[in-house]
């Protein structure tokens, strides 16, 4: 019963960091992919005097990656749609080229100002629209999403971890009379600590799995596979699992480095 | 002639600072002699013992175990060097989540011998110490003298060069006793190990010549 007790004083610490590390994950995971579809939703309009290529404007702009001629038959019919009574067929001589272009990715808000900038150098380019306050918006809104999990994931890291380094104190004291006895026939220090090595890697890999155990339900369920779906986030079991290594990692990480702490902070035997 | 194992020139040892419990103490052990260091209670009988395997480093002076200066040691270097003593506590100091053949195969655990090794020396050894049969066995299951026997069969494990005995049989009765003086005599007899041992009184039926250090306000005096 005491040893449960012990281990649970472990395993939950450990659980929270780790809830916490894949919690920012799929957080980040989601809004990686959500800029890659902003990225392929998200267009750019370019007005020129002269038609323009894709290899033009890449020379220029290497985030380019297509660019769409915007019909000017659409701009045509606007303009008739108003009652102004000019001649069309003349006018659509005269009016430049518009092109919807695209970028490799989703751009922050001063990337993008730097490539207007760079579009603007070419001579045929006289005018781009980036359609910076929707763009900034949509930006400053994941951009928040991102620092609010990584704030969420720096208290519950911090405070777990004090948690993890007083429960291998709590150990270290229980052992304490092993490891003495073990120190006066010559052990070195890793010899005297496997036993704690031992407890905190048992309760990494429970941590570990429990945390697999429980995303891997919560992305099973219906609310959340709604919730993503209508952006188009897809994330999968195997996703997960992945991750599952990255957290036995840091896990026996955390564990490893707290033990070595506690150990050499004991006075020497 | 025998070299000197154990050597202390001006030792001075304390706990707390400018508290004395040893001083100004200068005398050696050679190699294959049986010591007693005796004294009154609180003399600083198991200190000095302490300083001999490193747990209290000496304030002043010289202490050399093995050839090796004791004051400032390298903690892995100490570690090396009590891979050369056995040591027996009148408390036993048995690990009581092991059983008495994994107690026994500490030392050789830590000195790397392979797992047939182990099994072989600590069966030969339990045999020695009568305990053949209680391998298995849990320290708490088994009686003071039981124990005690462990603990010596634990401290011969690896062939030690010295034995460093904290009142062994203190906590014993004459027959357990006995059993234990006749096998730290067995090892410094026919083994040529030093042994050192603290104690209140000096058994009177010890068949190997012996030398008795005395220690009184915290000088250490060769009696004999």
């Amino acid at each position: 019963m005491k040893s449960l007790k012990n281990h649970i004083s472990l395993i939950i610490p450990l659980f929270a960091i780790l809830f916490a590390v894949e919690f920012y994950f799929i957080v980040d995971k989601a809004i990686t992919e959500y800029q890659k579809n902003m990225s392929k939703d998200y267009s750019i309009i370019v007005v020129s005097k002269k038609p323009l290529t894709l290899q033009e404007l890449k020379a220029h702009e290497p985030h380019v990656v297509s660019l769409k001629e915007v019909d000017s038959s659409l701009v045509i019919n606007r303009l008739k749609q108003n009652g102004i009574t000019i001649n069309f067929k003349e006018l659509k001589n005269f009016l430049p080229k518009f092109y919807k272009v695209y970028l490799d990715h989703f751009p922050t808000p001063d990337e993008i100002k730097k490539i207007k900038k760079r579009l603007l150098t070419y001579k045929t380019i006289t005018r781009v629209e980036i359609f910076l306050k929707v763009h900034e918006k949509i930006y400053h809104f994941l951009v928040f999403l991102h620092g609010i999990s990584q704030i969420f994931l720096f208290i519950v890291f911090v405070t777990s971890i004090l948690l993890v380094f007083k429960q291998i104190e709590v150990w270290h004291l229980e052992h304490k009379e092993r490891m003495y006895i073990m120190a006066l026939f010559g052990a070195p220090l890793w010899m005297r600590n496997a036993i704690l090595i031992k407890l905190s890697v048992i309760d990494t890999l429970i941590s570990a799995f429990l945390v697999y155990i429980i995303y891997l339900y919560f992305i099973s369920t219906d609310y959340l596979k709604n919730l993503l779906g209508v952006e188009n986030i897809n994330i999968t079991p195997g996703d997960i699992f992945h991750d599952l290594l990255w957290l036995m990692g840091l896990g026996l990480l955390i564990s490893v480095v707290n033990v070595i702490i506690v150990s050499l902070r004991q006075p020497r035997i | 002639m025998a070299k000197n194992v154990i050597v202390a020139k001006d030792l001075y040892l304390e706990y707390k600072k400018d508290t004395p419990i040893i001083k100004e103490s200068t005398f050696a052990i050679k190699s294959g002699s049986f010591v007693f260091i005796t004294g009154p209670s609180g003399s600083g009988k198991s200190t000095l013992l302490k300083s001999f395997y490193g747990e209290l480093r000496p304030r002043s002076g010289i202490l050399q175990i093995g050839g090796v200066s004791l004051n400032s040691i390298k903690p892995s270097k100490l570690a090396f060097l009590r891979k050369y003593l056995g040591i027996i506590f009148q408390d036993y100091k048995l690990i009581k989540e092991w059983t008495v053949k994994k107690n026994v195969m500490l030392p050789l655990l830590i000195a790397g011998y392979s797992k047939n090794v182990c099994e072989a020396q600590t069966a030969r050894l339990l045999k020695h110490v009568r305990l053949e049969g209680k391998e298995e066995y849990y320290p708490l299951e088994l009686s003071g003298g039981e124990q005690q026997r462990v603990a010596m069969a634990r401290a011969l494990a690896h062939n030690p060069v010295i034995i460093l005995a904290d009142e062994p049989t203190g906590n014993l009765d004459e027959y357990s006793s006995r059993v234990i003086w006749n096998l730290l005599e067995g090892a410094n007899e026919q083994l040529g190990t030093t042994v050192v041992v603290v104690t209140h009184s000096i058994p009177t039926n010890l068949k190997v010549p012996f030398k008795h250090f005395y220690i009184e306000d915290g000088k250490v005096y060769e009696i004999s």
